[in-house]
């Protein structure tokens, strides 16, 4: 197996957890797989598909990705620098530090983990115009433009509000924290680290019809009891076996 | 005797009419995603609440033609361990009836040219079924560690195939011992003292060798990448990523020279 072609094409911990889908499905709906030996045991299991993938600022879930992925496109290498720690959440306030909005502030409304990108709201946007001809001036779009988290933008301290370098640290109860390097406070993780695709928070998620209730998935039936699962079943539904096998070899 | 007549008489009616009930059914059920109109005659038929027809394989009406269904994640392990066994063994069918409503609604998509909203809740059954699975198997893995000190699993051990390359066989159960099994033995022979098998065994270890290098060059080459690119890269992280390269051996090598640094 190519580990090096492997770790470029992981979907990150972060994607994973604001999708709030299956891993199974995520592979599923990015994978292309061109050709495969039909499911049967005369074949050896050999496959034609995409192995590399370029990630961009859609999800791999998406039509988009699968746009940008498309077959018979080949992108050049991207090379993303190995970070050992993730410190940065959406709904984090941070400071731009390169570009035309250098020293502003913003709250980051977008994590891409797999480029080491953050989206801030508003801020290193790009004109672009769509449609311009002789006698149409064509539409202008705004959108934000992704920010390197090495070191195009700085976590904001609250204390302050001036932008520090920071650092993970363990309280004395041993939660794990981000600390300000500067003043030596706790930099909070946001609220919005916990969205995902689904809901803003979990206690705010609204149950669907068909959701088993909180109350009903939390209840507990168990009781232990010197049985396997068929003894405990068969018991239930009243069934007796009182036959003895036959002696049988296992090789 | 007219007693007996007039009561088989009755039956047989009573047959014919459940006969061509079914038959409705069955046609009305085969047309019905497609016009959503029609009403089941048979659903007025059952004594229960429950509608136990052909429709269960389809997904409520309401959710007919929809671009989003929205359910919620599957069940976790450690939810299912709270639940006790005849509790998991009714979940397991409302999975599997749950996942078969999907596929059926998957197919009938598929034939309508129409879209099948939210396709990862397949996803989300199976990885249940996993789970509840991996939970029952924990559970009598106990009882039979308690009891008989195995696990009770179908046992594994690490044989030579025909072809002097080791893998894990799944061992199977059989009636007779090994050595009366000639067609077993047959099966399993071993060529692995022969000429040829040596020969393939020594070019299959060259063609493995060739590849974990081509693999450790390859992560070597992209560490010298990185050091190339990012100067104030971090050494522990490239570590902690790439354990094959030795990055010490590498660091002053010309190769990991930025272009940063030919300029003063």
């Amino acid at each position: 197996m190519r580990l090096s072609v492997v770790l470029c094409n992981k979907v990150a911990d972060l994607t994973k957890q604001y999708s709030n889908l299956p891993e199974s499905y995520i592979k599923r709906a990015m994978e292309q797989v061109y050709w495969r030996t039909p499911a049967a045991p005369q074949y050896l299991r050999r496959e034609i598909k995409r192995k590399k993938y370029y990630f961009g600022v859609h999800r791999p879930w998406t039509a988009e990705f699968q746009a940008e992925n498309q077959r018979g496109t080949i992108r050049k290498k991207v090379f993303v620098e190995p970070i050992r720690e993730w410190s940065y959440f959406k709904g984090d306030r941070v400071e731009v530090l390169v570009g035309q909005d250098k020293g502003k502030q913003g709250i980051i409304s977008q994590v891409i983990q797999e480029r080491n990108w953050v989206i801030v709201e508003g801020l290193n946007c790009e004109l672009k115009v769509y449609g311009k001809s002789k006698d149409f001036p064509g539409v202008y779009l705004k959108s934000e433009q992704p920010l390197l988290v090495t070191n195009e933008v700085a976590l904001v301290d609250p204390s302050d509000l001036k932008s520090s370098a920071i650092e993970w640290r363990y309280t004395e109860a041993g939660q794990k924290v981000r600390v300000s390097v500067r003043t030596g406070r706790i930099v909070p993780i946001p609220k919005g680290a916990e969205e995902t695709y689904d809901y803003k928070t979990k206690a705010t998620y609204k149950e669907s019809e068909r959701d088993t209730k909180a109350s009903e998935a939390t209840e507990i039936t168990f009781e232990p009891a010197l049985k396997t699962f068929e003894m405990d079943i068969m018991e239930c539904m009243g069934i007796q076996e009182d036959r003895v096998p036959a002696k049988t070899f296992w090789y | 005797m007219a007693g007996l007549i007039s009561i088989s008489k009755t039956l047989n009616s009573m047959f014919k009419s459940f006969s061509s009930l079914s038959v409705m059914n069955i046609s009305k059920t085969k047309c019905v995603p497609r016009t959503s109109s029609v009403v089941c005659p048979c659903s007025c038929f059952h004594a229960t609440s429950v509608k136990q027809d052909l429709m269960e394989f389809f997904d409520d009406k309401n959710n007919w033609a929809k671009n989003e269904v929205k359910v919620g994640r599957s069940w976790k392990k450690d939810e299912l361990r709270i639940k006790s066994n005849s509790d998991l063994h009714k979940l397991w069918f409302v999975l599997l009836k749950e996942k078969n409503m999907l596929l059926t609604m998957e197919h009938e998509s598929k034939e309508q040219i129409q879209l099948f909203p939210n396709p990862e809740r397949i996803d989300k059954v199976e990885e249940s079924m996993k789970n509840l699975e991996d939970v029952v198997r924990e559970r009598n893995e106990a009882y039979f560690k308690l009891e008989t000190g195995q696990t009770g699993e179908r046992p594994v051990c690490v044989r030579t195939g025909s072809l002097g390359l080791r893998y894990n066989h799944r061992m199977a159960e059989h009636i007779i011992p090994q050595f009366m099994n000639k067609e077993w033995q047959q099966r399993h022979k071993s060529y692995a003292h022969t000429r040829d098998v040596k020969n393939f065994i020594t070019l299959y270890r060259e063609k493995k060798f060739l590849e974990k290098r081509k693999a450790r060059n390859r992560e070597r080459n992209h560490v010298i990448g990185l050091m190339k690119r990012f100067p104030n890269l971090d050494f522990e992280a490239v570590k902690e990523q790439f354990p094959s390269v030795d990055i010490e051996k590498i660091r002053y090598q010309k190769k990991t020279r930025g272009h940063r640094e030919n300029i003063c």
